[in-house]
């Protein structure tokens, strides 16, 4: 018997899958740990721990702000800066300076210069500090993490799975998850780890006429102009998903197939111009 | 003469005493007088009484101890429950996920329970 809840936080979709009837606790705790994680890591909360930081500069973190600004900053370091939460600011500078819902479609605002990213970030026992001017964005991997956390709470009740609006995170497989592709979609049989994806084909918007999306290229400041119009990526978590997700799609087709191939990484990549590609070791 | 009197005497005398003797007899001196039927309903009330308030002692006693014992036992469940709960909160603390684990994936033709989006 499959249970399911859905619920909206964190500006998407949640959506909670247990296998096992009788989850209602489990459910109720996954779910407020969802809001728990929101109302700590949101940078659209001027009481967050995370809008604290940033307007700080300093702070003496608690432990789930502490642990998701470490993984951002190891995968900074393993991807070579494609995955950067100091991206903040450029993020800001390109119209998404406010919850997704409220950014207007198409608008007039002028555009501040690109505003790359790489900004210096310490952390020395429980205290994070930034260097000047540098703040932090953790929207994609803090919803990794809560999808993970939440998957840790649910799967108390049986093999479950956590889709955090595109990140998903399960316990328990096999489960059957869809893919868009250019042309529909195919559907990935995840066994174990976590799924994500990335791309410029939801969170878009323009100003002065030119289009805007969410995904950042942390080199230029800039949104990205990968010809990658997704990226959707299997890993061992919904963590390490959705940031080989950001990293493979910054990377742009050619260089995302090379990376997935080499590195075993499952992958499904859908090009601007309408072709799917299936790396890492996926075969149709 | 005076004999005849004497003998009339003696008899009035007698006559009197079996009369008086008849009365007391009569009277049952030796038995206890009847008791009061408002009494005796009274006290049979007070046996009633008595009987039912033992019997709802019996049963509240009964009661009370189905309660401790079923309290007990959820207080058992109570704090198993958060010991489970401390326990999946520190180990997500700790180990979000199990990190080493490689993910295992195929394409195949089922229908999807959930569809991945940009997130």
């Amino acid at each position: 018997m499959i249970e399911r809840r859905a619920f909206r936080v964190m500006g998407t979709e949640i959506e909670l899958v247990v296998r096992n009837g009788g989850a209602d606790g489990a459910f109720h705790r996954a779910e407020h740990e969802f809001h728990r994680l929101e109302a700590l890591l949101s940078r659209f909360r001027d009481d967050s721990e995370l809008s604290r930081l940033n307007r700080d500069g300093a702070l003496d973190a608690g432990p789930d702000l502490l642990a998701v600004v470490e993984l951002a900053l190891a995968a900074r370091e393993r991807t070579g800066g494609r995955f950067d939460p100091t991206v903040h600011d450029a993020v800001v500078n390109a119209g998404y300076d406010r919850t997704f819902e409220e950014v207007a479609p198409d608008s007039d605002g002028c555009l501040v210069a690109s505003t790359p990213a790489a900004g210096a970030v310490r952390i020395a026992g429980g205290r994070i500090a930034l260097g000047p001017g540098v703040r932090l964005d953790l929207g994609g991997i803090g919803k990794g993490y809560a999808a993970e956390r939440a998957a840790v709470l649910l799967a108390a009740a049986g093999p479950c799975l956590v889709n955090a609006g595109g990140d998903v995170a399960t316990r328990g497989g096999p489960w059957p998850v869809g893919v868009a592709t250019a042309d529909g979609s195919i559907t990935l049989e995840l066994l174990t780890g976590g799924l994500a994806t990335s791309g410029r084909d939801r969170r878009h918007w323009r100003r002065n006429g030119q289009e805007q999306h969410h995904l950042i290229d942390p080199r230029t400041g800039e949104p990205s102009r990968s010809d990658l119009l997704r990226a959707t990526v299997v890993a061992s978590d919904a963590i390490e998903a959705e940031i080989a997700a950001k990293s493979l799609f910054l990377a742009g087709a050619d260089r995302a197939v090379e990376e997935a191939d080499t590195a075993g990484i499952p992958a499904v990549l859908v090009t601007g111009d309408g072709r799917t590609i299936l790396a890492g070791g996926l075969a149709a | 003469m005076a004999s005849h009197l004497g003998r009339l005497y003696a008899l009035a005398f007698a006559l009197v005493v079996f009369f008086l003797t008849w009365a007391v007899v009569a009277a049952h001196p030796w038995a206890s007088p009847a008791p009061d039927r408002r009494l005796r309903a009274l006290a049979v009330r007070e046996a009633e009484l008595r009987r039912e308030a033992r019997l709802v002692h019996e049963v509240v006693a009964q009661r009370w101890a189905a309660y401790a014992s079923e309290l007990k036992l959820r207080r058992a469940r109570i704090a198993a429950v958060r010991s489970r709960a401390a326990q999946l909160a520190a180990q997500a603390t700790v180990a979000p996920a199990p990190a080493s684990a490689a993910p295992s994936v195929r394409v195949v033709t089922l229908p999807p329970l959930t569809i991945t989006r940009s997130s």
